[in-house]
């Protein structure tokens, strides 16, 4: 068993909303209720070992940032308790109390001794912190004239160097280029070697399926699920889909769509098989149904799909006639076409064009064109990792001859 | 806690060296303030007005009266109005950091402390130039002048911890310092009010305070154990009722800044 760094003991955190705040003051002295109450977090508890990474994911006001800062201290909670073996440091904003007019390398001492360093463990670790924020002469300069990232590499360079047995980053990584954030992710594994144990929020399924060894899902403030990366994720992407069924799961747009309108596309969705959700591991197999109506007797048709990238790049497209099947609709009726794949492209975002029309493409008699009928994203790599838009599975060997 | 009182030395001088970062006078605008005040008392109201108090036989009589009230008064005000917006400037810090606020509070007071014992240094060396006698019992400014920062800093607090439910006290606190200011003998005598209205200085606690200063300073006069008591008492109830609610209310402050 490992040795736990962090307790998190039913951890309830309500929010008092008061009509002003002359209320709020009555109420601190008084016996009376003046409040109506808000629960951000409800009753949490789980404890984070040594040289664990932890994800906590939810929607947005599920609660996370409030935990966050109870176990940071920032904020007291309504009730339970938090036990901490060992420094934490929390990267909860960016630019955590840089004083703007002063150059970097003096919010290098201000920030380290905010964060608990003292002088003579700053004065040994300076330059290293320098030399991987990569912010050269400019560290000198005022914090008020770096730019964000600039500013971001220099709290989280400070951060690292810190070497808090907890280190909390909130959404942090997502602000620099990539380069810098791989470089962040990199360092983040290496200090985990060492033995940090990191708490790890974010929005970016890859990157918390890369990082994480566990991870928790919140969801109006309690704990649905914690567990496995990959199974909590996909959990996290059930809850989303939910929450668009419940708004506007447009996929069709009578706007989106041109041609004839014979034949109308009525509904397009698309679901991984095991995340049941739009969002989807590469690698996993997913189910496309494209549900159509006919306006009248038709012979030879054929439904197409065209998947593309973000930046509107064809990566994939088939149809029913390259598929040898003859379609053919009657007047008023209802069919629901099926693709089912194996999502063999790389992590991103993509999106789901679909047609009706005559023969082989939809140059000819085209019944109905949709841009973009549906969203979805590859997030987190099944089997093999690779890098890039597709994956061509190659069978590597290696061997001596000499 | 120590751990967190250590901080606030650190903050303190480090707050101290950043002030004027930048200027090219540079620390010296420290010494400055008190020294254009002790200009300001001693050529305005002595040489040009010909102001004088006939209790001691010094023509810069008044302008030694003025300065030891005035420099007490400086220091006790500007504490009060600085931890009264504390909440509010430090709360990029409050809300990231796990720093008790207590830590921000403590600085002021350290480095408010030291700058009222060098504009105090300033003034004794003032009277020393105006040949003024200073004495023994000038040793007496050390412990009332610690007791009077308690003073402040409790009475500071518990304003500060009202100004975030109240925004309106930002406004009011400076006024009201005001009003006091003029409700104490700093500028006037106290013989001049204690006839017609004797509450005012019954009731007025920094009264208690500033008319010790001015003992020592026009007759080298040390103040009396009950005098001393006297403070301490206001001093120190003042605190525990700040360190009271401090306890109270800090934790609801920390949700609403």
């Amino acid at each position: 068993m490992r040795e736990k760094v962090l307790e998190v003991k039913n951890i309830t955190k309500i929010y008092k909303i008061y009509r002003d705040n002359l209320d709020r003051l009555k109420e601190i002295f008084l016996k009376k209720k003046y409040h109506k109450e808000f629960i951000a977090n409800r009753d949490i508890s789980f404890d984070l070992y040594q040289k664990e990474t932890l994800g906590i994911i939810g929607l947005n006001g599920a609660g996370k940032s409030t935990i966050l800062k109870i176990i940071a201290g920032v904020i007291e909670p309504t009730a339970g308790e938090v036990i901490r073996h060992g420094r934490v440091t929390a990267l909860l904003e960016l630019g955590t109390g840089f004083n703007l007019e002063m150059s970097g390398y003096d919010n290098i001492y201000l920030n380290g001794t905010l964060i608990g360093m003292n002088k003579s463990e700053i004065d040994s670790k300076i330059d290293d912190i320098i030399e991987f924020s990569e912010l050269g002469e400019y560290i000198y300069e005022p914090v008020i004239t770096y730019s964000s990232g600039m500013a971001m590499r220099l709290a989280f360079s400070i951060a690292i160097f810190s070497n808090p047995e907890i280190l909390i980053v909130d959404e942090a990584l997502s602000v620099g280029d990539a380069h810098f954030s791989s470089k962040c992710t990199r360092a983040l594994r290496e200090r985990k070697k060492q033995n940090m144990s990191i708490i790890y929020v974010s929005h970016d399924l890859n990157s918390l399926k890369i990082l994480c060894d566990r991870v928790i899902l919140l969801n109006r403030g309690e704990i649905v699920d914690r567990g496995e990366p990959e199974e909590v994720i996909n959990h996290y992407n059930f809850l989303i889909s939910k929450l668009n069924d419940r708004d506007n799961r447009v996929v069709s747009t009578p706007n989106g769509s041109f041609g004839t309108l014979d034949v109308e596309i009525l509904d397009v969705s698309m679901e991984g098989k095991e995340s049941k959700s739009n969002i989807i591991s590469s690698g996993e197999r997913a189910e496309i149904k494209i549900k159509i109506k006919s306006k009248k007797d038709l012979s030879n048709m054929t439904i197409g799909i065209m998947v593309r990238d973000r930046f509107g790049q064809d990566i994939f497209g088939t149809n029913t006639k390259y598929h040898n099947l003859e379609l053919n609709f009657k007047r008023d009726r209802e069919y629901i076409c099926k693709f089912e794949m194996d999502l063999n492209i790389g992590v991103g975002k993509y999106t789901l064009t679909t047609a009706v029309h005559s023969s082989f493409d939809h140059l000819n008699n085209c019944s109905c064109w949709i841009d973009n009928a549906c969203e979805f994203e590859i997030a987190g790599v099944k089997g093999d990792f690779f890098i890039g838009i597709c994956r061509l599975e190659p069978k590597i060997e290696f061997k001596d001859i000499a | 806690m120590i751990e967190n009182i250590l901080k606030s030395f650190l903050f303190a001088k480090r707050e101290f060296k950043e002030r004027y970062v930048g200027t090219s006078l540079g620390q010296f605008w420290y010494l400055l303030s008190p020294l254009v005040m002790i200009f300001i008392y001693t050529v305005i109201f002595s040489d040009f007005m010909k102001m004088k108090l006939n209790i001691i036989d010094n023509s810069y009589s008044y302008s030694i009266y003025l300065i030891s009230g005035l420099f007490a008064w400086t220091s006790f005000s500007t504490i009060i109005m600085r931890l009264n917006t504390i909440f509010f400037e430090k709360a990029h810090l409050i809300k990231k950091v796990n720093i008790p606020i207590y830590t921000f509070m403590i600085s002021v007071i350290l480095s408010e402390f030291f700058l009222f014992s060098i504009s105090m240094v300033l003034a004794i060396i003032f009277l020393i130039i105006v040949s003024q006698p200073v004495t023994l019992t000038f040793l007496w400014l050390i412990p009332i002048m610690v007791i009077q920062t308690i003073f402040a800093l409790g009475l500071g607090v518990i304003f500060a911890l009202f100004t975030p439910f109240f925004k309106d006290l930002k406004e009011i606190i400076p006024i009201l310092t005001q009003l006091w200011f003029w409700a104490t003998p700093i500028i006037y005598l106290s013989d001049m009010i204690a006839n017609r209205y004797p509450f005012i200085l019954k009731y007025n606690p920094f009264y208690h305070f500033v008319k010790l200063y001015q003992n020592i300073f026009l007759y080298s006069k040390a103040p009396s154990i009950k005098e001393i008591l006297l403070i301490s008492t206001i001093a120190s109830s003042t605190l525990l009722l700040a360190i009271y609610l401090y306890k109270k209310m800090v934790g609801t402050i920390k949700d609403i800044i």
